[in-house]
């Protein structure tokens, strides 16, 4: 049974279902090329279908539980940790030596890499994913946003540098100010900087530009229009190969920091049902356009005020087509737990061959769902990374909370890799009983030997405007109260030097060494 | 007091000492009695001045982590004598120290080479971004600890300057 938190998903009926079909697919094995708590999400569905579930790890990860959990786990190597999870070689040798008839990339690493898709195929492997071209098309930045703008659907007013390189900063003055400079080849946030004033332009277009090169081996620019105070709004889409697409809703992802975001939930505070069904709608068609496969998000940048090419709906909402990424997001939890749909096993089911197991009508929200980012990072220094050994680890549990770990005691935390060790999911009846569930949820997230940012997600669940929904993604930085760190209150500082004094050897042993003596002193004292 | 422990940047002195129920922690503002019992499933309960809650607390050398009240903490103790040397050491400017975990991207200077402050050392990447570290004074460049592409943690010494009281005082 693949039961996530305490709400059986998929429904038990259809899980059993596809899984006496899976015994037919082209597949009876799926490699994971990932890590962390998504190779554990991913082999969840793998195991509970029937299949046998194969991760590759990097020594540095030999005590993550992905590799516990596994049917087969294969050692992978390479000049860095990251390195090795990039490396298509090692990871298709090792599908192919354990009898894995399809690969599953997860997020990131080589999620969206159009020439490991392809020699995925060329292996003779199924790729769990959409089609190369499809992701080289929305990989491209620049050709994604010109395919969605003939397609009639919003993007934002923009430049872009390949169009006439030689004009290319003339053509950005007069997109206007503030733009935001992006990558071509860029995503997640990466190498992106918003420039206010022409005289910062040149400068920060070569900044961008080496961060480009390097992040992503191409230097190529664009800018655009940055809506102020934007929302950021995606919508999940589902395709199969035999020419279905359907949306699962929105998800609001603006709460974010250095453009990562860091609670995500469905549905968003911010659309009414006009709105939102426009939204979703747009997603779908964009997808529909592409003739899009598996499972995909399309981002919106959502702002409140109106500008020229955005769609406008209710009241002066525009909004404008961002990019689109071409697989399982990080977020896609909160989706299932408001749809009751299992995206991986859709994602295997489309991976199959077969057509998805829903039409749009049957795809139905219900209740809310958010989701909290678990980060190594500590947010009263500027959300720094933070690393350790995981000493402890308790997690939560509870009615309608869900926790997509990656870590276990013992394991240790470091620079080597993103710095998100787990999900939290907590889900309710609306907004609101998921937030005070939230907040005892992660009250009770104990994880000791390295700093998380539990305690910031609890004073961001208690500030005035997130309770009222009125986020953007700027909403930290005009908030820095929000990351300081509080002051201590004498109680628990006492509390705390009691603790810390009776787990000190040097403390306890001192004080039990003239146990009678102080004793009684002690007692006659009192 | 003679023991102490360190909370963010601030230092508190105490002492602990036995009772015949349990013990008795002597703050700089009083004393209160005080117990901790492990409990089998790895967490504690705690008990000050009458009141317990259960905590789930662990030790790594001189560190001791606590999860009180829904959030962690760490707590270093300090060691009598390790404190008295504390006071005694050389400047902190000597050492250039990473001021988050990452790894390094650009070496700008090696051994041997005289720096002026605010003139830039290396180039180092963390959260997907680049932050230059530049010189804290003028000085000669004693040691380079890292190479580029090496990773290290928060506080990690990248680079020493010589100690140098004359350069440092350039305008």
């Amino acid at each position: 049974m693949n039961s996530i938190g305490n709400k059986p998903i998929p429904d038990p009926s259809i899980l059993a279902a596809t899984r006496s079909r899976a015994a037919s697919w082209p597949f009876r094995s799926v490699l994971i090329a990932n890590r962390g708590e998504i190779a554990v999400r991913i082999l969840r569905t793998v195991q509970a279908l029937g299949l046998r579930g194969v991760v590759v790890y990097h020594a540095a990860d030999r005590k993550a539980p992905a590799v516990s959990m596994a049917d087969q786990a294969i050692e992978i190597t390479g000049a860095t940790p990251v390195a090795a999870y990039l490396d298509a070689k090692q990871i298709l040798a090792a599908a192919q030596a354990s009898g894995a008839g399809a690969i599953h990339p997860g997020y990131g690493f080589l999620s969206e890499n159009a020439g490991f898709a392809r020699a995925v195929a060329a292996a003779g492997l199924i790729f769990v994913g959409p089609t190369p071209e499809q992701i080289e098309l929305m990989g491209d930045k620049v050709r994604a946003r010109a395919f969605v703008a003939k397609g009639g659907f919003p993007v934002a007013p923009s430049a872009i540098e390949d169009d006439d390189p030689a004009t290319f900063a003339e053509r950005a003055l007069a997109v206007g100010f503030p733009l935001l400079i992006k990558p071509a080849a860029g995503g997640g946030g990466k190498g992106m900087r918003i420039v206010r004033e022409a005289a910062q332009l040149k400068g920060e277009i070569e900044r961008a530009r080496s961060e480009g090169q390097r992040y992503f081996g191409d230097g190529r620019l664009y800018v655009e229009r940055y809506v102020e105070n934007p929302r950021h709004i995606e919508v999940q889409v589902l395709g199969d190969a035999h020419g279905n697409v359907v949306h699962l809703f929105e998800r609001e992802c603006s709460v974010q920091r250095r453009f990562q975001k860091i609670v995500e939930e469905t549905p968003s505070p911010a659309l009414d049902s006009a709105l939102r069904q426009r939204i979703c709608e747009t997603a779908a068609g964009i997808a529909r356009n592409a003739g899009y496969c598996n499972a995909g998000t399309v981002e919106f940048i959502f702002g409140a005020g109106g500008a020229p090419g955005a769609a406008s709906g209710a009241g002066n909402a525009e909004f404008y087509f961002l990019e689109m990424n071409t697989r399982l997001q990080v977020e896609h939890p909160v989706t299932e737990m408001i749809t009751g749909k299992d995206l991986v096993l859709e994602q295997l089911r489309v991976a199959a061959g077969e057509p998805l197991g829903f039409t749009q009508d049957q795809v139905l929200s219900s209740g809310h769902s958010i989701e909290f980012r678990i980060y190594a990072e500590d947010a009263a220094r500027g959300y720094t990374p933070t690393t350790g050994p995981v000493l402890a680890l308790r997690l939560p549990q509870g009615e309608g909370v869900r926790v997509d770990s990656g870590i276990v005691e013992g394991q240790d935390v470091t620079a080597a890799f993103d710095p998100m060790l787990a999900k939290l999911i907590v889900s309710g009846k609306d907004r609101s009983e998921a937030i005070v569930r939230a907040d005892q949820a992660l009250a009770q997230f104990a994880l000791l030997g390295c700093v998380t940012n539990t305690a910031f997600l609890r004073r961001l669940l208690k500030h005035q405007a997130f309770i009222d929904g009125q986020v953007h993604t700027g909403f930290l930085d005009a908030h820095p109260e929000i990351a300081a760190q509080p002051e201590l209150n004498q109680a628990t500082l006492q509390r705390l030097l009691a603790a810390a004094a009776l787990m000190t050897r040097p403390m306890r042993d001192g004080a039990d060494q003239v146990p009678d003596l102080h004793a009684a002193i002690g007692s006659w004292s009192n | 007091m003679h023991h102490a422990f360190k909370l963010e940047e601030n230092e508190y002195n105490l002492e602990l000492s036995r009772t015949p129920v349990g013990y008795c922690l002597h703050l700089a503002d009083g004393s209160v009695p005080v117990n901790l019992n492990l409990l089998s499933d790895g967490s504690a309960l705690l008990t000050v001045s009458g009141s317990s809650e259960r905590i789930l607390l662990a030790t790594r050398g001189d560190d001791v982590f606590i999860h009180l009240g829904g959030s962690a903490y760490q707590l270093r103790y300090e060691h009598p004598l390790q404190r008295l040397a504390a006071q005694s050491q050389g400047a902190a400017e000597d050492h250039v120290r990473a001021p988050m975990p990452g790894s390094l991207v650009a070496l700008h200077v090696e051994p041997g080479q005289s720096v002026t402050r605010g003139e830039t050392l290396l180039v180092m990447e963390s959260m997907k971004m680049e932050t230059t570290i530049i010189a804290p004074r003028d000085g000669v460049i004693e040691a380079v600890h890292f190479a580029v592409g090496q990773t290290f943690d928060r506080d990690a010494l990248l680079l020493s300057l010589e100690a140098d009281a004359v350069e440092g005082k350039k305008p």
